[in-house]
């Protein structure tokens, strides 16, 4: 399919895309900050129901020792793999490592681009918007017609989907970029087993996990020549800089 | 005041609708701004696009499916509408909202789904749900220039050794969640086990029996296969 393919130019990409992208990304992320806080402003103004101050520094306690680190982790450790819109848009959508990584690594394996290039960018964007339109009609569906789904499927299939779907995808991805590059694959592996014996927590491993890995990237491509293309994804890349 | 009745009230959906609807156009205009590109600074046709977004159409199917069976807890304890406005357009993750939800509840000293919720506990889930998860946006706005700064720093600008990263990045990342899983042992094990072999398999048929179209199906078809072995293993 990328045969007849060429990357874009470095001055397109970033007047005609990135630029737009990033303002529009700003403004909707900060939107969707803002829209977050209405279900509370609301309820303060139509019910005159607001928690007390104590149990709201309690509550907020709890829940940022668990996403405070991922607001930093998480944008960096993905950052690679989708661009600035898939940033935004994961960043402002969730569901990042079931949904819009998955997504995004395949609409790059079927347009046959390398990550980390523009095209790549792109098509990792297409991928990742799709996921999101398709996520909010089946999660619509899903909230108002919760009844009918129950009873359509049985329980073994519900179960199923509940407990094992997740973590086949995860293997499913692995096993993909094992693929491209499975000398890396065991060190991935070591790298988030070893911290786990220790009890480590979530927003430890993953960073050992992730940058570990990019750190021995770097030393087997610098000193083994691992990774150094033989053929690159496009047929002409003009001025491959960076996207 | 019967905080179930409030739960199930138009203004929550309204409230749903408004953050979906800003999260929908963010994603229509950088689909939008992307094909764009593609076809007219790439030589891509709408058949090469046609195929990018089937295969990710594929890919999302099961993951959308689970979430919805797993968002019957929300619906169900909470409401329709919050379910909606969590998982719409937000943070999304099922699991953790179930954890936000219970930390809240916690919080105000009620139990999430006990007889002793009520509309404080109501307004607790709503806030720290929605606050918690607040730095993601936030940060995307104000930090996603600087990600590629940092990202050309790692790579000292170099393009082959950028593909490298995203490559150890992915395989960091879905290391970490697929290893939290093969050490439980069992079903969790031999869904990790079968996704992978199966992806492996599927990907490598696509190239060996020249079928490229294969490989939009290939990591669907993985996260069934996966999925079916481990609940078999696990009975």
């Amino acid at each position: 399919m990328n045969t007849q393919k060429s990357d874009i130019n470095v001055d397109i990409f970033k007047n005609e895309y990135l630029e737009p992208v990033h303002k529009v990304g700003f403004w909707t992320s900060i939107g969707v900050s803002i829209a977050m806080l209405l279900p509370t402003i609301f309820l303060l103004v139509f019910f005159e129901v607001f928690p007390p101050t104590s149990a709201i520094w309690k509550g907020l306690l709890l829940g940022f020792t668990y996403s405070i680190p991922f607001f930093f982790i998480e944008p960096i450790a993905y950052y690679a793999i989708y661009g600035d819109a898939g940033n935004y848009m994961s960043m402002t959508s969730g569901n990042i490592s079931n949904l819009r990584l998955p997504c995004a690594a395949v609409a790059q394996e079927v347009a046959g681009v390398q990550e980390g290039t523009r095209v790549g960018n792109l098509i990792a964007t297409i991928g990742i918007a799709v996921s999101i339109i398709l996520g909010v009609l089946g999660v619509f569906l899903g909230a108002i017609a919760t009844g009918w789904i129950s009873n359509f499927f049985s329980d073994w299939v519900k179960d199923a989907f509940s407990t094992y779907l997740l973590p086949a995808v995860f293997g499913a991805v692995f096993g993909q970029f094992t693929l491209r590059g499975w000398k890396y694959a065991p060190v991935a592996l070591v790298l988030s087993i070893i911290p786990m014996f220790f009890n480590a927590p979530a927003y430890i491993t993953i960073p050992i996990a992730v940058f570990g890995t990019i750190i021995f990237g770097r030393i087997a491509y610098t000193n083994w020549g691992w990774g150094k293309p033989k053929s690159f994804v496009t047929e002409e890349l003009p001025d491959v800089e960076k996207a | 005041m019967d905080w179930k009745a409030i739960a199930n009230g138009p203004w929550l959906w309204v409230c749903a609708f408004i953050s979906v609807a800003i999260g929908l156009y963010q994603s229509a205009y950088f689909l939008k701004k992307a094909v764009f590109i593609l076809k007219n600074h790439a030589n891509y046709t709408d058949k090469d696009i046609i195929k990018v977004v089937r295969g990710a159409v594929i890919t999302a199917f099961g993951p959308i499916v689970a979430e919805i069976f797993v968002m019957i807890a929300l619906v169900v304890t909470i409401s329709p509408a919050f379910a909606f406005q969590r998982e719409g357009i937000g943070v999304g993750s099922v699991f953790y909202e179930l954890l936000m939800v219970e930390n809240a509840a916690t919080a105000i000293g009620e139990t999430f789904g006990g007889e002793d919720f009520s509309i404080m506990g109501f307004a607790m889930v709503l806030l720290v749900a929605n606050v918690s998860c607040i730095g993601w946006p936030l940060g995307a706005a104000f930090f996603t220039r600087k990600l590629g700064t940092i990202r050309d720093k790692i790579s000292g600008g170099d393009i082959s050794f950028l593909g490298v990263i995203s490559i150890c990045a992915t395989l960091g990342v879905f290391g970490f969640y697929a290893a939290q899983r093969l050490i439980k042992g069992g079903g969790l094990m031999a869904s990790v086990i079968g996704g992978m072999i199966l992806a492996m398999f599927f990907f490598k048929l696509a190239d060996w029996i020249h079928m490229p179209r294969l490989k939009e199906w290939a990591l669907g078809l993985a996260m069934f296969g996966g999925m079916i072995i481990g609940k078999l293993v696990a009975g």
